[in-house]
């Protein structure tokens, strides 16, 4: 009831005319910039960022969160025009997407991703609603030592567990932690790994890493591997509208994929990847036409784009209640937060109530705006798909070198900059995830702080995190998640 | 047994980071009242991590090479070979840029990062370039100093910008 009452005062903030505008603004740019090919969620809020500099904390995030919803709807429409998904979740969609838009129903995908898109995201705000009063309850109770093995756990989730290389993911993390010291200590005022210069003891900027990497690797790794292969845009023919049996197929799809989706979203499984392809696997077991898949079946895009967007809202969780990234998208959502001095966390929901539920409530307001823009603006849309590689390139980096140059007015951002380039180049080449670094720049300062708090309330005793009973499960199941999976490797092997 | 040049230096070179780390660290300062750990704590724990990581890559790059990752050959990934002229213009462009923003402002330096990053990815229209990038980077320039009030260097086009920018 008191999340109900809070909500109410959150519509009442995000329903002013102003708010509602800076979120038509974000859902808006969050699209255009979203349906460019090769720019995925995590840059299309890390290019826009500097665009909010000026808000107020209220409309930035309001902003920021129609962003967030428009660069997933972008990246969707991408995939189904054309045959490269920007981004891991979008395969599934890719795969029977795009087939439908070959066999000229690029109408009917566009709208069942869209609204599959629309009820998703709304009942998984619903979700968010109830969920966090609880959570923040939950964590109310934490002191540092469980935040710490909390962090330790997103940590190992994100990097050790999920992908292709354990070794691979936990360097990029690692290489993002060691980005996350460069800088003043927070604890102590001590310079650390800034060797002198002025633009490094301010830390290295979440922006300026993920626009480097994203941005500016994408770029360099495109241009050498990719820029003289051929791309085709599907057109968009006939009607938009989803007949009959569309609707019948896709709604059970969007249902059962926003259960999939918002759950893993909520727990640090590294972004959207699992859910979308656990809904495309379920949705063909249980198809009526398990033949049409492969071939352009609906209930393979309902689902995944379902499963994607209930994923996002559930990053949310984490994010507004304990203050925890669980993607790389929603670490350069907490880059944000931290420029306006905002800390997420439980403390939050009661020191700035109005600013947490107005955020809240604007993610419905977001749907409800993402729906009734979309579907009409799909023209446009298609046609930003079809601008040129090399203008499209040439204007990312235009803007991606005013992100990190408008930080210190200082070339020495610049540099930092293409270093991060070559750095993300170098990991696409190479097969490094990326997304572990971004988290480690963001979580790992807070990982120290929250460590060194523990030790100093238990005067330098570190059992504190295995003595207290909520952190040592915390560490438990992370020492399980890595190894029960090194066991089973081991047993197959010794059995081969 | 495959071994990739490749992999065997980047697997160094995270050698190197992490020793490099692990050094600068013997310079920080260890006292940590209450808690009993210092700024230096942390950053020894990252700076080991980065050796153990790199020991691994190289341990794994000089047995076989790295698991489970992208083929090395381009056409088994689906691209093209190793487009060096692309990957140097774009880097030029992103010197350049670094060079000229604060000199000749954000336009002259934004229309020339244009233009060799749109010559990179194969454009042979310079002149086209130039144009589209001259409206881009005034578009935003003009945007950004005078709707959002973020300073911008404006540079040599101060006298035709007056007072907009820095």
């Amino acid at each position: 009831v008191e999340a109900f009452e809070a909500l109410i005062a959150g519509f009442g903030v995000a329903l002013k005319p102003i708010n509602l505008l800076w979120g038509f603004v974000g859902v808006t740019l969050g699209t255009f910039v979203g349906v460019l090919p090769g720019v995925g969620p995590a840059l299309t809020v890390a290019m826009l960022l500097p665009l909010t500099a000026k808000l107020d904390p209220t409309g930035a995030l309001i902003m920021f969160a129609g962003i967030y919803y428009g660069a997933m709807f972008g990246g969707s429409t991408t995939t189904i025009l054309l045959n490269t998904p920007g981004e891991s979740a979008s395969i599934a969609t890719a795969l029977e997407g795009n087939r439908m838009a070959k066999a000229g129903r690029a109408g009917p995908a566009l709208a069942t991703a869209a609204i599959g898109s629309f009820v998703a995201g709304t009942l998984a705000t619903i979700a968010l609603t109830l969920l966090a009063p609880l959570v923040v309850t939950l964590a109310l109770k934490f002191g540092p030592a469980e935040y710490f093995s909390l962090m330790v756990f997103a940590f190992i989730t994100v990097s050790a567990v999920l992908g292709t290389s354990t070794v691979r993911g936990l360097t990029s993390l690692f290489i993002g932690l060691f980005f996350g010291l460069v800088g003043i200590d927070s604890q102590t005022g001590q310079p650390r790994f800034a060797f002198g210069v002025a633009e490094l003891l301010d830390g290295v900027d979440v922006v300026v890493l993920a626009v480097g990497l994203f941005a500016v690797g994408e770029a360099l790794y495109v241009a050498a591997y990719q820029s003289r292969l051929t791309e085709t845009v599907e057109r968009l023919k006939g009607s938009i509208m989803m007949s009959l049996e569309d609707w019948k197929r896709s709604w059970p799809a969007w249902l059962r994929a926003t259960a999939i989706g918002f759950p893993f979203g909520t727990i640090p499984a590294g972004g959207a990847e699992i859910p979308t392809f656990l809904s495309y696997t379920v949705e063909k077991k249980l198809s009526k036409h398990p033949e049409e898949f492969g071939k352009g079946a609906i209930e393979g895009v309902a689902g995944p784009e379902a499963a994607n967007n209930a994923s996002a809202t559930g990053v949310l969780v984490p994010l507004l209640t304990l203050g925890i990234p669980t993607s790389a998208t929603a670490a350069i959502l907490l880059g944000a937060f931290q420029n306006y001095g905002i800390q997420p966390g439980p403390l939050l929901f009661q020191s700035q109530a109005d600013l947490v539920w107005g955020l809240i409530a604007s993610l419905y307001v977001g749907n409800i705006i993402l729906l009734v823009l979309n579907l009409p603006l799909i023209g446009i849309w298609v046609k930003v798909l079809t601008i040129p590689k090399d203008i499209l390139y040439a204007a990312i980096l235009v803007f991606a070198t005013l992100g990190a140059y408008s930080l210190h007015q200082s070339w020495v951002d610049l540099l930092t900059l293409y270093i991060f380039g070559l750095l993300g180049f170098a990991m696409r080449r190479w097969d490094i995830p990326v997304g572990p670094a971004v988290i480690g720049l963001i979580l790992g300062p807070l990982a120290e702080t929250q460590f060194r708090r523990a030790l100093s309330i238990s005067q330098g005793d570190a059992t504190v995190f295995l003595t207290q009973p909520i952190s040592a499960t915390f560490l438990a199941i992370t020492a399980a998640l890595v190894i029960v999976p090194w066991l089973v490797r081991r047993s197959r092997a010794r059995r081969a | 047994v495959r071994r990739s040049a490749a992999e065997i230096a980047l697997s160094l070179g995270v050698l190197a980071l992490g020793l490099g780390v692990a050094g600068v660290t013997a310079t920080l300062p260890s006292e940590g009242g209450y808690a009993g750990i210092g700024p230096n704590f942390i950053p020894a724990v990252v700076g080991a991590g980065i050796i153990l990581l790199g020991s691994w890559l190289a341990y794994e790059a000089f047995t076989g090479g790295w698991r489970n990752a992208a083929p090395d050959e381009p056409a088994a990934r689906g691209e093209h070979a190793f487009n060096a002229a692309g990957f140097a213009w774009i880097s030029a462009g992103l010197f350049a840029h670094m060079a000229l923003i604060g000199w000749a402002g954000f336009v002259i330096a934004g229309v020339v990062l244009f233009a060799c990053v749109a010559r990179g990815f194969g454009s042979a229209r310079p002149a086209r370039d130039v144009a589209i990038g001259l409206v881009l980077s005034l578009g935003v320039f003009l945007f950004f100093v005078k709707l959002l009030n973020v300073n911008l260097p404006a540079g040599w086009l101060k006298p035709l910008l007056g007072s907009a920018g820095i």
